[in-house]
């Protein structure tokens, strides 16, 4: 079920790929995100991931990009996006995180979750499970039989300060 | 109706009542003195503001030549450009200039007109999303909905425009944002002084050039743009080092000057492409290895290092990975590393010597033949006759296509920025609009426009824009009945099957009377000083119409992808250069 903005060596597509997580802070709503969506492509950058989302209460977006080339060309594409001016800070992110929400029948996703490493918790039915993309792919595989239906929302940048 | 407020840029007092008038005011305020445009129904409101300040409008004859007009004003006088249309139509009329001004990163602000706020997302009448069809080309864009925000946002606009690497600014105003009251006009202008560039790469720099060999300076539009005109002069003298100008450095650099060695890429002289490939390090200043320049990158200057210097910092490996990057502006970049050059005091321009000894030996075949071809009815002899004829004062707008080559090749630019032209984008149709911009910014300086006969068509209405402004513009069509360029490859690379390029074109003489205007046709056998003298003379806007060789080409030219070793020099059967 993964979907197109899967990662690449999550995949197990080409493990061998430089992934690049980059967080974004991005102002300004709507015509802002198709503006930073319209350079990502009209610069050809080689997006592996792309996962937005907003920054606690207010109206900023954050978006955490995986860019599959080597670090140096990372570095040139944020130093790119961060000249837009929509962009309030890029930057590259030390550690991302995956997110997915579970429709699962039974109740070994739970002791799985804990031998994988993944904190999962069921609420009204969905089960949240988070957890380091590597270990959320190899948790998804282990109790493929069990889930019914999954959403990925891909991997997003860790919260300031949490490790 | 707002209440009284300070206009903290200037410290003056102002009472804007409308959206339009706040937008007049914040033209005013950035010390605009020229728009471009053409109204229409969305656009109404502020051009009803619009005569009670003192802007001077010129009203074009068609939206993309506002944008190119602007375009060249901007590019003539480092200021930002102003254009203005209406909404639907008017607005995609004006994508071609704002994607020529962001690919040669010219600083422009173009206004439009919007449907007003209750119509947007509706398919109203001469609704369109040009925010969304210019994003990619634009370095920013504003769809204004509050007019409150009308001002400041203008004036962010314009701070947008030329700060950085410039680029040209899209501020959308829904018609009845520019009917609606303002309350709240302040705006506090963020002056935003370049940072000077770090020491150690400036060190690492200089260390290079020091260093080098068989070095070379490949100056770009950044030079032109951060006006370091001065300062890379300074360079190449202290430390002997012959310089190359991009197709828009060019006029950064004396041509006359001895360290000048011409221009480099696809149409570049052979002697220049074949000094890169000897080079052991390229200097690069505001430029960015453009792929007219480079061909096949990885056959290109295999034996430089490079140093790259760019106010964009992410052009910086871009397409080239410099041994040194300097991201920075490069009038403040190249006056650090003049100073490490005064500081050692040492004489590498002598060392240099030889390096310039054997590039001057492979220019003599050039030389040799180009002073053939200037006795003959041609390109090269037009060019020359222009430079002799209308001084050195002379600003030089070309179209794109042969001629455009031709004038970079041939013409003697010695007068700083006095080259204009669409290098990115190759917008055919440029010129003319955009001689109007620079004739607008100099007067009395004399224009000359060098442009085929396809490109001229493509803005020719703006001889009545011309006539009515009485510019002295003077044009030179080198009409040889093709969309020349496309024709010549052609004749490379299709076996010479000429699909769909012979063009035709009116009496270009009998087309400038019925404009009010004075043209001449001239042809071999003619006499091309007294026609260009003739020209000279007249008062106002006047056209020729050169009748050229029809398969006249461009030499020396490397296909496309391909490197120096692969450079055609000769043509089997065609006139190089036009009667040679």
């Amino acid at each position: 079920m993964a979907g197109h903005n899967t990662p690449r060596h999550a995949t197990g597509l080409r493990p061998e790929a430089t992934l690049n997580p980059v967080e974004v802070r991005i102002s300004g709503g709507m015509l802002a995100l198709n503006r930073f969506l319209m350079t990502l492509q009209n610069k050809r950058m080689p997006v592996a991931s792309f996962t937005v989302g907003r920054e606690g209460d207010s109206e900023a977006m954050r978006a955490t990009i995986l860019l599959d080339c080597p670090p140096e060309a990372a570095r040139r594409y944020t130093t790119l996006l961060s000249a837009l001016e929509d962009v309030q800070e890029a930057e590259a992110a030390a550690e991302t995180m995956e997110v997915a929400l579970l429709k699962v029948g039974g109740e070994a996703w739970r002791e799985a979750a804990t031998r994988a490493g993944i904190v999962a918790h069921e609420e009204n039915g969905t089960v949240v499970a988070s957890g380091a993309t590597r270990e959320m792919a190899a948790w998804l595989a282990g109790i493929r039989e069990d889930v019914e239906d999954v959403v990925r929302l891909g991997p997003v940048a860790r919260p300031t300060g949490e490790a | 109706m707002g209440e009284t407020v300070e206009n903290t840029a200037f410290n003056i007092e102002y009472k804007p009542r409308t959206g339009s008038e706040a937008m007049c005011e914040a033209l005013l305020d950035e010390g605009v003195e020229f728009l471009f445009g053409y109204p229409g129904g969305a656009i109404m409101p502020f051009y009803d503001a619009l005569p009670d300040y003192p802007l001077k409008h010129v009203l074009v004859r068609h939206e993309q030549a506002a944008a190119h007009a602007a375009d060249g004003y901007a590019r003539a006088t480092g200021r930002v450009g102003v254009c203005i249309a209406t909404s639907g139509p008017g607005a995609t009329n004006i994508v071609t200039g704002l994607a020529t001004a962001q690919m040669d990163s010219v600083p422009l602000v173009a206004i439009t007109g919007q449907v007003g706020r209750p119509a947007l997302g509706k398919d109203s009448f001469q609704e369109t999303n040009v925010m969304g069809m210019t994003l990619p080309f634009t370095k920013h864009s504003f769809l204004v909905e509050d007019p409150d925000e009308l001002y400041p946002t203008v004036r962010r606009a314009f701070e947008i425009a030329r700060s950085g690497r410039p680029g040209p600014v899209l501020v959308d105003v829904p018609k009845d944002v520019q009917f609606a009251a303002c309350n709240d006009n302040g705006y506090r202008r963020l002056r935003e002084f370049p940072q000077p560039p770090a020491g150690p790469s400036l060190e690492a720099a200089a260390a290079l050039l020091r260093k080098a060999k068989k070095p070379l300076i490949l100056a770009g539009h950044g030079v032109t743009l951060s006006g370091a005109e001065m300062e890379l002069r300074l360079l190449a003298e202290r430390t002997g080092t012959p310089v190359v100008a991009t197709l828009l450095g060019i006029s950064s650099f004396p041509e006359d000057h001895p360290l000048y060695i011409g221009w480099p890429g696809m149409h570049g002289s052979a002697s220049v492409n074949r000094a890169i490939d000897e080079s052991d390090l390229l200097f690069a200043v505001g430029m960015r290895f453009d792929d007219r320049i480079t061909g096949a990158v990885n056959k290109f200057a295999q034996n430089a290092k490079v140093v790259h210097i760019d106010v964009d910092p992410s052009e910086l490996g871009k397409v080239i990975r410099p041994t040194v990057g300097v991201a920075a502006d490069a009038k403040l970049a190249l006056r650090g590393i003049l100073g490490h050059f005064e500081e050692t005091g040492d004489d590498c321009a002598e060392q240099r010597s030889q390096w310039r000894e054997e590039i001057a030996k492979s220019q003599e075949p050039e030389k040799r033949r180009e002073e053939e071809a200037r006795s003959k009815y041609g390109p090269i002899r037009i060019m020359d006759a222009i430079k002799t004829i209308a001084g050195d004062e002379v600003r030089l707008v070309t179209d794109v296509g042969q001629h455009q080559m031709w004038a970079a090749q041939f013409f003697e630019f010695t007068k700083q920025n006095s080259h204009i032209t669409s290098g990115g984008l190759g917008t055919m149709g440029f010129a003319l609009p955009a001689a109007m911009g620079v004739a607008f910014a100099y007067p009395d300086e004399p224009v000359w426009v060098v442009a085929g006969d396809g490109g001229f068509q493509m803005n020719i209405q703006e001889l009545a824009t011309i006539r009515d402004f009485g510019l002295n513009i003077k044009v030179a069509i080198l009409n040889n009945g093709y969309l020349g360029m496309v024709r010549q490859w052609q004749q490379f690379f299709h076996n010479r099957r000429y699909s769909e390029t012979p063009i035709t074109g009116p009496d270009y003489e009998k087309f400038a009377a019925s404009y009010g205007l004075a043209g001449k046709t001239v042809r071999e056998g003619d006499d091309v000083e007294a026609a260009i003298q003739w020209a000279q003379d007249q008062k106002g806007c006047t056209i020729l119409d050169f009748h050229i060789d029809p398969e006249a080409n461009v030499f020396p030219m490397i296909p496309s992808g391909m490197s120096v070793k692969e450079m055609i020099e000769e043509s089997e059967s065609s006139a190089a250069y036009g009667g040679a």
